[in-house]
């Protein structure tokens, strides 16, 4: 569904990424560990098309979308949610999901017909709150809501635009554990159909979701295997300092 | 989003029902102001589209406006066209420019972009003072308004004229609700609210920009029609950045983003110019201290002022009425 061929990127004398490749299937949930600084995000700006890489490939459903801008991406299938929320945060949870899924629907192009009553947006709208759990707070302000609900919301931003990879990343950052917990089971939860890309810090939420595991360090991919690989490795074992095996 | 409230339908209703009232009893000096006030409210709906609902600060309103003007006034009196084509034209001429304006400014934010449009306003006024075929800085005459008299209506009676620029009016804030309550003007707020994520969501913002810049140039082009209408002799003062600044002064004082709110900024300042003009020639200053006031006040204008007090006494019985349970 998704293939990262030998994507590289340099900001002057930093390596950021080092020739990544990565396949993953369709309906896969992958996540991405690795220490601060190891390059994950820059590799998801690339992947999205906030940055452009030095080298390197992104083929997306066998569509070769590297030369692609973001809203192209987008159109493509490539959903993200972002580490700091970036939502609309003057509106509705109601209205950024509609937001999300009027531009999948090209509902927002329309200058005769209000995207909010598009019955397809409407659909989309009351789907991905049931996905995200947000029924009850449709009709709040994001100001109004708690930053654990704002996190549900930034993922349910990003799946409303009906995409066929979502990249998220660390979206369980800032919150509780017992919130985290509920978080898990959000995402366990999401159609199985559903590729998903994880950047996470969170141990517990990587080996509760994930098929499989890739881990960077300093921009390289050092680590590519099954959650119980993963556990195994002494390789990660070193560069977490057995932070999971002692938890 | 944009929605009608209870309160912005009735200030709308007020307000409009209030000019009607004046139109149809003013004498011939008040019919100027009221009409004056109609124009100006016209561009500041104009402005308040892209500034206050897409966080375009534009500085070239006033050239938008000036422009339909000219458009008009060359179609009409220079080449002989019937009013209502030159109209239709003018306006659409206009709206044509705003896209393209709006286009080339997309990528720009902030204080380029007023900085941006200022630029091409400051063009129109240049090219307009200095072009000979539009009559230099002594401008043009001779533009004649619309023959209704088939409807039995004669514009060139002060009071019709100044009911068909309220009818313009009511046309023009319809319009304006139209387009923001339409997917392109969700997606505008959207723009404004967090253009980064509009993107990553797949919209590609600068064609929602520039249709949002050419919808507003329509609207400021029916404003420019009727200004030229309405004095029969248009300047190149018209297109002055001054004038944008002042549109921009009247949509703040009003209540940016509320729509009915420059339409109240715009029948306060066109009053208050003219009364306190009448007492001082510094009325500048009173109006100044007005807009400081009302910046410094953090209320989002006259308008933004009196719906957050609404909105405050609606919540007020709320929280005492949950305070035992506490």
């Amino acid at each position: 569904m998704l293939e990262i061929k030998n994507l590289d990127k340099r900001f002057g004398a930093i390596h950021v990424t080092k020739d990544v490749s990565l396949q993953l299937k369709a309906g896969e949930r992958r996540v991405i560990l690795g220490p601060n600084g190891a390059g994950k995000t820059t590799l998801f700006n690339q992947l999205v098309g906030e940055l452009t890489p030095d080298k390197g490939k992104v083929i997306l459903n066998a569509q070769d979308i590297t030369a692609l801008d973001v809203p192209a991406r987008a159109r493509a299938g490539l959903s993200r949610s972002y580490q700091k929320n970036t939502l609309f945060d003057g509106l509705t949870c109601r209205e950024n999901l509609a937001l999300a899924a009027a531009c999948q629907t090209g509902a927002v192009r329309s200058i005769f017909r209000d995207a909010m009553r598009n019955k397809a947006v409407r659909e989309i709208v009351e789907e991905t709150a049931e996905l995200v759990h947000l029924t009850p707070y449709l009709d709040r302000r994001v100001s109004e809501i708690s930053y654990g609900i704002r996190r549900q919301l930034e993922v349910g931003v990003a799946l409303a635009t009906k995409p066929l990879v979502v990249l998220m990343d660390e979206p369980t950052s800032g919150i509780g554990p017992e919130m985290s917990h509920a978080f898990h089971s959000m995402i366990n939860d999401l159609p199985r159909d559903l590729t998903l890309l994880i950047i996470e810090h969170d141990m517990d939420l990587a080996f509760d979701v994930a098929d499989s595991i890739t881990v960077l360090n300093y921009g390289e991919v050092v680590f590519d295997g099954t959650p119980e690989a993963a556990r195994g490795s002494t390789l990660l074992r070193d560069i977490y300092l057995g932070s999971w095996e002692d938890a | 989003m944009f929605h009608h409230t209870p309160f912005r339908l009735i200030t709308l209703a007020v307000v409009l029902g209030g000019l009607l009232i004046a139109t149809l009893t003013a004498g011939y000096f008040g019919l100027e102001i009221l009409t004056e006030i109609m124009v100006l409210a016209m561009l500041v709906l104009a402005l308040d589209l892209v500034a206050g609902f897409g966080g375009m600060i534009s500085l070239m309103h006033g050239a938008l406006l000036g422009l339909a003007a000219y458009a008009y006034a060359v179609l009409t009196a220079t080449l002989g066209f019937d009013p209502a084509p030159a109209m239709l034209c003018a306006i659409l001429i206009t709206g044509a420019v705003g896209w393209g304006i709006g286009a080339v400014c997309s990528g720009s934010h902030g204080i380029y972009f007023i900085m941006v449009t200022l630029a091409f306003g400051q063009m129109a006024y240049s090219f307009v003072f200095e072009s000979a075929f539009l009559g230099g800085d002594d401008g043009l005459g001779g533009i004649t308004r619309p023959d209704l008299s088939a409807i039995g209506v004669d514009l060139n009676d002060s009071m019709s004229f100044t009911l068909y620029a309220l009818i313009c009016l009511v046309i023009a804030y319809l319009f304006a609700a139209h387009v923001l309550q339409s997917g392109l003007g969700r997606a505008l707020v959207g723009l404004r609210e967090n253009e980064q994520r509009m993107r990553a969501l797949g919209l590609v913002t600068w064609r929602v920009k520039a249709h949002a810049f050419g919808l507003s140039g329509l609207i400021a082009g029916l404003a420019g029609v009727v200004a030229a209408q309405h004095i029969m002799y248009i300047s190149p003062d018209l297109l002055s950045w001054t004038v944008s600044g002042e549109a921009l002064v009247v949509v703040i004082l009003g209540g940016i983003g509320t729509l009915v709110g420059p339409i109240v900024g715009a029948v306060a300042f066109v009053v208050l110019r003219h009364e306190i003009s009448a007492i001082t020639p510094y009325w500048h200053l009173f109006v100044g201290v007005l807009l400081i006031a009302v910046v410094m006040s953090r209320a989002n204008g006259i308008f933004g002022f009196l719906e957050a007090r609404l909105e405050a006494r609606k919540a007020k019985p709320k929280t005492k009425a949950e305070a035992p349970n506490a």
